[in-house]
């Protein structure tokens, strides 16, 4: 086997030893490094990306949850305006209601009152003409002149 | 039909060299690090020209892999550890391009990482950092890693002693797995490609009977491009989990 033929060793060692010292000294160091930092500093970007992102969100969260807060006062407060404004026009309507209702019977009364006067004058009226007819078809029938407080009673008696 | 050994051998390219009374010579295996070195620096080099936050498939190419590396660093060493990821990327890309281009065919590709030289050596970089990593963190303290919390005082001699060699004997296991996974592919590779000709060059019915190995190896090559990235990843694992030893101990 050559590979046990202790002759070529050294040269194989030499030549190893002055390839990877390049390899390592003169290639890796001074290229890899630079691969290394931009790794990093992707990693590092990525990440504050990250960080920002969810930053925003957290604004976002916050601007929402606002929003929704300001969205149920709003509905609140619109929900109280519109009871009161319908117990406030419950009201007027009833106090006109109750106005209303009031000169309407003032009317009513007022008229029945006006039809009583009208009645009894009437009444009166009548009254006054059963007198004139009754002295008339006295004095026809039978020639006289009856007293006028005679045939008050008179009528008195009939009604 | 061919010794399936035979495309293991190291062969000199060009003159040879020697510094110190040490054969230098520049190889079959030196050319192929060479070439994962300019394949890895191109692919480096090309994906982080510009970096940009939106990468290009280049970049991303690059950060897949890096990102790959740099979470299993996370996982198992722990923050602690991302200032090795480079080193465990390091290690990783080079047994992963070394494994890959040793599998083209035709080419006359060669496979460093199945001689346990360059194994051996890649596994002692990993032990050396270790050691390292943990006398300058942790001092003398460092031992303290051969004797788990909570032994009873009678047996901590043994499990002391147990620890010890397991610890020492991690590069040796480290480079064994990967040399002994690359060379029984490629061995595995050779031989039925010999099948291929043996049996392809029957007079009576000639190719008839090699389309069969043929079949095999190309199933094999799927089967070695997955060990080939396998291997690179449990190295680097393992790498990253004795870094954790000395990172934090246990």
């Amino acid at each position: 086997m050559p590979q046990f033929d202790q002759a070529s060793w050294v040269p194989q060692l030499f030549w190893l030893g002055l390839v990877f010292a390049i390899l390592y000294f003169a290639v890796v160091r001074p290229t890899l490094p630079k691969v290394g930092r931009v790794i990093d500093e992707r990693e590092g970007r990525v990440a504050g990306d990250l960080d920002a992102a969810e930053a925003a969100k957290g604004e976002a969260d916050a601007i929402r949850d606002r929003y929704d807060h300001g969205m149920a006062d709003a509905r609140r407060t619109a929900q109280a305006d519109v009871v009161a404004a319908r117990e406030a026009a419950a009201r007027a309507v009833e106090a006109r209601m109750r106005d209303l209702g009031g000169r309407l019977d003032a009317e009513a009364a007022d008229a029945a009152a006006r039809l009583d006067a009208a009645r009894s004058a009437a009444r009166e009226g009548l009254a006054a003409t059963a007198a004139d007819l009754t002295v008339d078809a006295v004095r026809r029938l039978i020639g006289i002149e009856p007293a006028p407080a005679q045939v008050e009673a008179a009528l008195a008696v009939q009604k | 039909m061919a010794n399936p050994m035979e495309q293991f051998a190291i062969e000199p390219i060009g003159a040879p060299m020697a510094a110190g009374g040490f054969d230098l010579s520049f190889t079959n295996s030196a050319l192929w690090m060479v070439i994962a070195l300019v394949t890895i620096s191109a692919f480096l080099f090309i994906g982080t020209a510009r970096p940009q936050l939106v990468p290009g498939r280049a970049q991303a190419a690059v950060e897949y892999l890096y990102e790959f590396i740099r979470s299993m660093v996370r996982e198992n060493v722990g923050p602690e550890g991302m200032r090795y990821a480079p080193l465990i990327f390091a290690l990783f890309i080079f047994v992963l391009v070394c494994n890959l281009l040793g599998l083209i065919p035709f080419v006359g590709a060669f496979t460093p990482t199945s001689h346990i030289a360059v194994t051996f050596g890649l596994a002692a970089i990993v032990f050396v950092l270790v050691v390292i990593v943990g006398f300058a963190r942790h001092g003398l303290h460092f031992f303290s890693l051969f004797l788990p919390e909570g032994t009873p005082i009678f047996v901590a001699p043994l499990v002391a002693g147990i620890e010890f060699v397991s610890f020492l004997s991690r590069p040796f296991t480290l480079a064994i797995r990967l040399f002994a996974n690359m060379t029984a592919g490629h061995v595995l590779l050779k031989v039925f490609g010999g099948f291929v000709v043996a049996l392809g060059s029957f007079e009576a019915l000639p190719y008839v009977f090699g389309l069969v190995p043929l079949g095999v190896n190309i199933a094999l090559t799927a089967l070695e491009l997955l060990i080939a990235v396998v291997q690179a990843y449990v190295f680097a694992l393992l790498a990253s989990i004795y870094l954790n030893d000395a990172v934090n101990l246990h």
